[in-house]
């Protein structure tokens, strides 16, 4: 027995390593067989958005956008189109076909986001992605890009500015605003509007929201309002309690910029009410999380009427000839984006959707002006050309491969007859650097940087009023 | 019976030195993303398991708090050798000097824990050694000088030359990660065995008896677990260098489960069950995304808390306890049969 016991010891680490090795053999059979059986030059697209996490509800709203553009520009369906998470079949671009590799999942951390990418570019050999979601998921995919220079990465929704104008990939491509740009001209709303001048702020703490907390502080300070405090919950927080606490009472401040996203948004006004009693909507400005999809319909009834930043999209009532043929090409390919409910004009205007749609129509347009060539040489350069004519104005890149476009901001509305979100002005031409505030060489935006500084945007005073949906 | 144990030994040495091969020339057996993805990423966590699991094997302590430490030389190593990125404090010094810096701060927080937690046991250390986990979370979550939510990236750029750019280079660092894992391996193997690991062990099974010999448990169990946090260290080097990014989300709450997940899946009580867990973990992770289980639907996280469950249920010595246990029933069989032909060849006369 002891001879078999000291046989067994000097096994163990053989052991080991046959088990490694067998399970190795297994794995790369079926790894080799998961690779086979390519078509001819396919285009090989990959889609990654949050499927968990503080933005999981929008999942189906991003790889739905990004699907219904492929649809209506390159002839694809989808698998299921109650369902864009089945993903889609069919399409080509100058006779090459379109090929869905892969849908990756992140949870909104860029550490899950990289590894997703590196899945769906490395063992699925995507030649683009379509994402991620969030801030610093695609400060990590944008630093990714910088060391694959051979692949293309169209930013998703991702809003954080480092992503464009700091790290700079020359193969990374934006085609929605920042979330500074998204809330151009509402702190000049703020100030001339709501008769606001000291204001407080709450963000959290991460490179989405600092950049969204930016555009806000950037433009009330410009026309010379004062931010008094600023208060950072981490993201994913349940209990707000001990930071709106933080906050200065409703007697010391004219309002609050509200900059907390995802699950967090509902959760902390609730926290306000319980620590300052019912919310005043003259003193709230949220930024796109009050206005979005799935979550408007909730906050709009506690604070009816108040104004909030936008997503690159107008409120519902802006509705023209061209959105109308946007949501009925929309609607033709995507049925539902579960859980938001069937596709309608709220889901069709939801910036989630609609940003991975104009990632989508731009991806065909440079395709279809390099012949269907997916290499990056050859698609990087039509990527940078391309100039979309959308429904909600023309997007066109800068330097960095970021986009200048317009921005909307928005009134919610709770009536007898429901919730909905209103257009109270458009604002053209909104560019990254707000108008030299943002550089490469100035520290990315953060706890305590933009400082609160009057200076004149270039878009104060020239911002549009939009009267019952319609642009004056 | 010896004929048996002598075809298994020859057996398994074989397919031993088959995975030794494999491994060895893994750049020309395998694909680059097996390289660069699948088995870089399976030494570098497999020896972050080995620190969990040499502490639980030989000192009967199972700790959660071994991902923060790999978290904290992570974040030491991408604030000391980045410049010029958008996070940190971009210290911009020598990539070794941060790989020094990056083992002894690691280690010495280990140590630190390691002294607080000597005095408790079962559940108390159990949730001591999560409540550090989870703190240094929070504290690299707050503290945006040195990480924030947004983490450092770009730590690849600033490698010693011997690891190179290891997204257009991933073979240096796949050969680097390998014989640190063989080197960890051997290293543990042989620290089992001396007067120190002896004594440990002896703690493990009985340390009110240790005490009362003049053993000093508490240092023992303190050294026992800043040794096991400079394992984590070097985990925590490769794994930055692997991923070019930190944040504490890579060493939050779903990795310290993970890591836990993977010692299980292994096994708690066998260093190789690190590698074996960690590479498990890691397939199943690549290869069941597109998987569907009926009812509860599908993802890597269902599929891996099923095989958890069944794992913990049958086999509480993981899947190298399913080798055992094939071990020996083979070799019952082997060994019934034996008798049988015996018994044939030979008729007990009456």
């Amino acid at each position: 027995m002891t001879y078999v016991r000291e046989r067994a010891r000097r096994i163990r680490p053989v052991v080991g390593l046959s088990i490694l090795a067998a399970a190795a053999a297994v794995a790369a059979v079926l790894a080799s067989a998961a690779l086979g059986g390519a078509r001819a030059t396919p285009i090989k697209i990959a889609i990654l958005s949050d499927c968990k996490g503080p933005f999981g509800n929008q999942y189906n709203a991003d790889v739905g956008g990004a699907e219904a553009a492929f649809a209506q520009f390159a002839g694809s369906k989808l698998v299921n189109p109650g369902d864009p998470s089945k993903g889609f079949t069919g399409g080509s671009v100058a006779g090459h076909p379109l090929k869905l590799v892969g849908l990756g999942c992140s949870d909104s951390t860029p550490d899950v986001a990289i590894k997703e990418v590196k899945r769906l570019m490395e063992q699925l050999h995507a030649d683009i992605l379509i994402g991620p979601l969030s801030g610093d998921e695609g400060v990590a995919t944008a630093n990714y890009a910088k060391s694959h220079p051979n692949q293309i990465f169209i930013n998703g929704t991702s809003g954080a500015q480092d992503s464009t104008l700091k790290v700079r990939a020359p193969n990374f491509f934006r085609f929605n605003g920042d979330g500074a740009m998204w809330n151009a001209g509402i702190g000049d709303l703020a100030y001339h509007k709501l008769g606001w001048r000291k204001a407080a702020i709450i963000m959290d703490d991460y490179s989405f929201a600092w950049t969204s907390g930016a555009g806000m502080i950037s433009d009330f300070c410009a026309v010379g309002g004062q931010i008094t405090k600023r208060v950072f919950p981490p993201l994913g927080t349940t209990d707000y309690s001990s930071f709106v606490r933080q906050l200065p009472p409703p007697s010391k401040v004219d309002g609050y910029f509200w900059v907390v996203g995802g699950t967090g948004t509902i959760a902390s006004l609730k926290a306000f009410e319980q620590a300052y009693g019912p919310l005043k909507s003259k003193q709230f400005v949220g930024n796109l999380f009050f206005g979005v999809a799935g979550n408007y319909q909730s906050i709009a009834p506690r604070i009816n009427g108040a104004y909030t930043g936008g997503f690159g999209t107008p409120g519902l009532d802006y509705v023209t000839p061209a959105t109308k043929a946007y949501v009925a090409a929309v609607s033709k390919a995507v049925k539902a984006v579960p859980p938001l409910g069937a596709m309608n004009i709220a889901n069709a205007y939801n910036g989630f959707f609609f940003n991975y749609y104009k990632d989508g129509e731009a991806l065909v347009q440079a395709l279809k002006a390099d012949g269907g060539n997916p290499a990056a040489s050859a698609l990087g350069p039509a990527l940078s050309k391309v100039v979309l004519n959308t429904p909600f104005g023309t997007v066109k890149l800068d330097k960095n491969r970021q986009a200048v476009e317009a921005e909307w901001s928005y009134q919610l509305v709770a009536s007898p007859k429901g919730t909905t979100v209103n257009t109270v002005q458009y604002i053209p031409g909104v560019d990254q650097t707000f108008s030299g505030t943002y550089s490469p060489s100035t520290p990315p935006p953060g706890r305590n940087f933009p400082k609160c500084v009057k200076k004149n945007l270039s878009w104060i005073g020239k911002e549009k009023p939009v009267v019952n949906g319609v642009i004056k | 019976m010896r004929r048996f144990l002598t075809t298994s030994a020859t057996l398994d040495r074989g397919i031993g030195l088959v995975a030794l091969v494999l491994v060895a020339l893994g750049p020309v057996a395998f694909s680059a993303y097996w390289v660069s993805f699948i088995l870089t990423q399976t030494f570098w966590l497999g020896i972050a398991a080995t620190s969990m699991i040499f502490l639980s094997a030989y000192g009967g302590m199972v700790s959660l708090g071994q991902v923060g430490i790999y978290g904290v030389a992570g974040i030491v190593l991408g604030n000391v050798v980045t410049t010029g990125q958008v996070k940190g404090l971009h210290l911009g010094w020598n990539p070794w000097l941060g790989v020094v810096l990056a083992i002894v701060i690691a280690t010495v927080v280990g140590l630190l824990l390691g002294a607080l937690a000597s005095r408790s046991t079962g559940i108390y250390f159990l949730m001591l050694t999560l409540t550090f986990g989870v703190l240094i979370y929070y504290f690299f979550s707050s503290v945006t000088s040195f990480s924030g939510f947004s983490g450092i990236s770009g730590i690849q750029g600033h490698t010693p030359s011997v690891v190179g750019d290891p997204t257009n280079h991933p073979n240096r660092l796949y050969y680097i990660a390998l014989v640190a894992a063989l080197l960890v391996y051997l290293g543990v193997r042989y620290l089992v065995r001396t007067p120190f690991g002896l004594t440990l062990q002896g703690i493990r099974d009985d340390p009110v008896r240790m005490a009362s010999l003049g053993y000093n448990v508490e240092l023992h169990r303190t050294l026992a677990f800043g040794l096991s946090a400079f394992v984590a260290s070097l985990a925590g080097v490769l794994f930055v260098w692997w991923n070019d990014h930190v944040d504490p989300t890579s060493f939050g709450l779903g990795p310290i489960i993970d890591l836990l997940i993977v010692g299980v899946i292994g096994s708690l009580y066998r260093l190789e069950g690190a590698w074996v867990g960690a590479f498990a973990f890691i397939l199943i992770n690549n290869y069941t995304h597109d998987v569907n289980v009926p009812v509860v639907g599908g993802s890597f996280n269902t599929v891996i808390g099923v095989i958890f469950l069944a794992i913990v249920l049958l086999s509480p010595g993981g899947l190298l306890g399913i080798w055992e246990w094939l071990n020996r029933q083979a070799r019952e069989l082997m060994t019934g049969a034996g008798a049988a032909t015996l018994a044939k060849a030979r008729p007990v006369k009456p």
